[in-house]
């Protein structure tokens, strides 16, 4: 990729004004819903993708399909359940790329070092254990029980953002606990 | 004799095995179709807040060990909150751009796309104005290259001529071969320079 020079960046800077008002949202609306929303969307992508840095690059794609998206919401809620729902569809395209570009979701975390705090040591094998348990879950289970339980979202919000009926969410959660409970209880199984 | 009804039911129940069932079941329709307990949310609520389970009500942390879809809440909540903190923990060493970023970001990406856009007739239209200008440099390169076969033709046939006629004949078959690089020059003209302006606006 080539070089910009002065010219072509006062140009876009130029620009940016003008591209903002393509925008569903203004840019002070906007610093203060990204404020509130990032950090759980980044950790949502973290933990479903299993790679930070993949995680980083979908948060700005998140952010930007969201902001260009240009559909009106009738709430904060509403709004953030759309913009978990174009994180889900991410993971998804992300999840239907060849597995030679996919990192395991155990891949990320470190080998727990013993001389380190016991603390911190047990913590590291439960999100070891964890990890390897989610990695057994069907994709849409797991985006199911993160939103469930880390980032607690109710049944209508796990709806709108894996766009399934809200009927169903009750029966799905159930399963997918289950299988997680099991999984967590008994690691070989 | 067992009939249809008598046997549907322990297969149904079956099917189903995986529903568990908890609290006092009325019936076994309520069995089969009971996937939450009433508590689920008042744990789930006391781990969001860490209250789990030191400070939260004492019934409830005896309502846990004794109700299996509450005990599975708990296993699965406690891990995955606990993962969510080790998650937010690991965004908050500077990896999270700010705000402004991301929106400095989506800005010039959202230009640089709508140019994208707002470009395309504009190429589509370079491409065939190219088509356009090549097929006609050839066009008119085959219609000279006709007219210079005719004033051959033209030239043998003064050439045929008797001898009070050769001094003109001579004169033309001269005025057609300085004629002919000047006919050349001007279908090559006509070929590149087409395509030569083709190239030039392209760069733009």
């Amino acid at each position: 990729m080539r070089d910009m020079t002065f010219s072509e960046i006062e140009r876009l800077g130029a620009a940016v004004g003008e591209a903002g008002e393509a925008f569903s949202m203004d840019e002070d609306t906007f610093r203060v819903f990204y404020e509130r929303t990032a950090r759980p969307v980044w950790a949502y992508l973290s933990r479903m993708t299993g790679d930070a840095r993949l995680a980083d690059d979908l948060l700005q794609e998140t952010y930007y399909r969201f902001l260009r998206a240009g559909s009106t919401h009738e709430n904060d809620a509403h709004r953030r359940n759309y913009l978990f729902r174009i994180a889900t569809n991410l993971v998804h395209d992300h999840r239907r790329k060849p597995r030679a570009d996919r990192v395991e979701l155990t891949e990320g975390i470190d080998a727990i070092d013993t001389r380190v705090d016991v603390n911190v040591a047990e913590r590291t094998a439960r999100r070891l254990d964890l990890a390897r348990a989610m990695e057994r879950l069907k994709p849409r289970e797991r985006d199911m029980l993160w939103l469930a339980y880390a980032n607690g979202s109710s049944h209508q919000e796990i709806a709108d953002a894996l766009g399934l009926k809200r009927a169903s969410i009750k029966l799905l959660l159930f399963r997918a606990r289950k299988r997680l409970a099991n999984l967590l209880r008994e690691p070989g199984t | 004799m067992i009939g249809p009804r008598q046997t549907r039911g322990p297969r149904r129940a079956r099917l189903r095995g995986g529903v568990e069932r908890s609290g006092p079941a009325v019936g076994s329709r309520r069995q089969a179709t009971n996937v939450e307990c009433a508590r689920e949310q008042d744990i789930v609520d006391a781990i969001a807040s860490g209250r789990w389970p030191r400070a939260c009500d004492p019934s409830l942390e005896a309502h846990a060990a004794a109700c299996e879809i509450c005990r599975d809440v708990v296993t699965v909540a406690v891990a995955l909150r606990e993962d969510e903190f080790i998650a937010r923990h690991e965004v908050s060493a500077a990896r999270l751009p700010s705000a402004g970023l991301v929106w400095w970001r989506a800005t010039i990406r959202a230009r640089a796309e709508a140019t994208r856009v707002a470009e395309r007739p504009l190429t589509v239209a370079q491409g065939i104005a190219g088509a356009c200008a090549v097929g006609l440099a050839c066009g008119l390169a085959g219609v000279a290259w006709q007219s210079v076969q005719r004033f051959q033709r033209v030239g043998e046939m003064i050439a045929g001529l008797d001898a009070s006629t050769l001094q003109l004949a001579s004169a033309s078959a001269v005025i057609l071969q300085r004629a002919l690089p000047l006919v050349l020059g001007l279908g090559a003209c006509l070929l590149i320079a087409p395509l030569a302006i083709y190239f030039v606006l392209s760069d733009d």
